[in-house]
């Protein structure tokens, strides 16, 4: 790629190449709609307000952090207000984030058992498993996005799927159900 | 990495489930995991939730959330700041209520440290043809070094108005609301 004949994309042309990736990535983190939609939206303003000051590497691999980052600092955010004193109409407005189940299966074309299971995991293991299953990043890839080392991520995707197949156990076709003593009663660690 | 003969380690299961292991170690883990049905299981754990999660369909982008994003340049508010360079000689940058244009000067130096530029008012009309020269004088000082925003082969962004053709120059002439305009090379 020589600069004298390279054009870059306008900004209509980069919502349209990188949209679905972070809505899909959004959506998966977040697991419903209404928080996917405030990602993907934040995600393209700081991306529109930081153009100045992004640095050399992969514009993909700057979506991915910024839509991530902007995952765990909403669930650290959410925690902090679960943990603090809640005022009286909080449970509401908490609530309202979320969907009902009905309306959840409604808004999902993702399998909403899948979602459910990647849902009941911890955020970081989470992340860490989007990053890798769903969208195809490497392990060093994922270490930088979520300022981890190698090993950290390679054991929260090792955890993260092991929790996956076990909440996944009673129902996807094809897959075996696992049996979580056998590994125990035959560990010869 | 070393893989003893002893069952593998969880990273090391993952890492051999996800073809990841540097040859050797996945010759090692491999040989392990022939003759290791404990080891052989935890890998297949492995794989089997990477194929549910795989299997899952995708959920697809709201139709109106893709008109709100590609809106984002004439909804966001920006800081006086230039927000891209193009390495080929064109630049973007932002202003409120007024047009702006950056004063020729040691551009390079400047962007390396992200402080604001020096920015002159000028009527609308005035801004097209000054940026039009200002800029492309401001990204001929500049090279694509260490201290550019926009290294070479990296994707700086032309902004245009939502919707719009081709112009070089948004101009929203409500307070708050940001000008754009993109400098010939």
């Amino acid at each position: 790629m020589t600069n004298a004949v390279w054009v870059p994309p306008t900004w209509d042309e980069v919502v349209r190449e990188h949209a679905d990736r972070v809505y899909r990535l959004a959506y998966r983190l977040s697991g419903n709609r209404a928080d996917a939609e405030d990602l993907t939206q934040e995600t393209f303003v700081r991306v529109f307000k930081s153009l100045a000051e992004y640095t050399p590497g992969t514009f993909e691999g700057w979506l991915h952090r910024i839509t991530t980052n902007l995952f765990l600092d909403m669930v650290r955010r959410r925690q902090r207000i679960r943990f603090d004193a809640l005022p009286d109409d909080a449970g509401d407005r908490l609530a309202s984030h979320t969907s009902g189940p009905e309306q959840a299966y409604a808004e999902r074309n993702l399998d909403p058992e899948v979602q459910d299971a990647l849902d009941a995991l911890p955020a970081d293991f989470r992340a860490a498993v989007v990053l890798c299953d769903l969208e195809g990043l490497s392990y060093e890839e994922i270490a930088a996005t979520l300022g981890i080392k190698v090993g950290t991520v390679r054991s929260r995707i090792h955890r993260g799927r092991v929790l996956l197949r076990e909440a996944l156990a009673h129902r996807a076709p094809g897959v075996r159900p696992v049996e979580p003593g056998v590994i125990t009663a035959e560990a010869t660690l | 990495m070393n893989l003893p003969a002893q069952h593998l380690s969880d990273e090391a299961v993952a890492a051999f489930a996800d073809g990841a292991l540097t040859e050797g170690a996945r010759a090692r883990a491999a040989r392990h995991v022939a003759d290791c049905a404990e080891c052989a299981h935890a890998v297949a754990v492995q794989r089997e939730a990477v194929w549910a999660l795989r299997a899952a369909p995708a959920p697809a982008l709201p139709g109106d959330l893709l008109e709100r994003l590609r809106a984002v340049p004439s909804t966001t508010p920006l800081n006086g700041q230039p927000i891209a360079i193009d390495p080929d000689g064109s630049a973007v940058f932002p202003a409120f209520g007024t047009a702006a244009v950056a004063e020729p000067s040691d551009e390079r130096a400047e962007m390396s440290h992200r402080r604001a530029r020096p920015y002159g008012l000028l009527t609308a009309a005035a801004a097209v043809i000054a940026l039009g020269a200002v800029g492309g004088a401001v990204v001929s000082t500049s090279d694509a070094g260490s201290g550019a925003p926009f290294a070479p082969g990296t994707p700086p962004v032309r902004v245009q108005p939502a919707g719009g053709s081709s112009a070089d120059l948004i101009v929203q002439p409500a307070s708050g609301t940001a000008i754009f305009a993109r400098a010939g090379r």
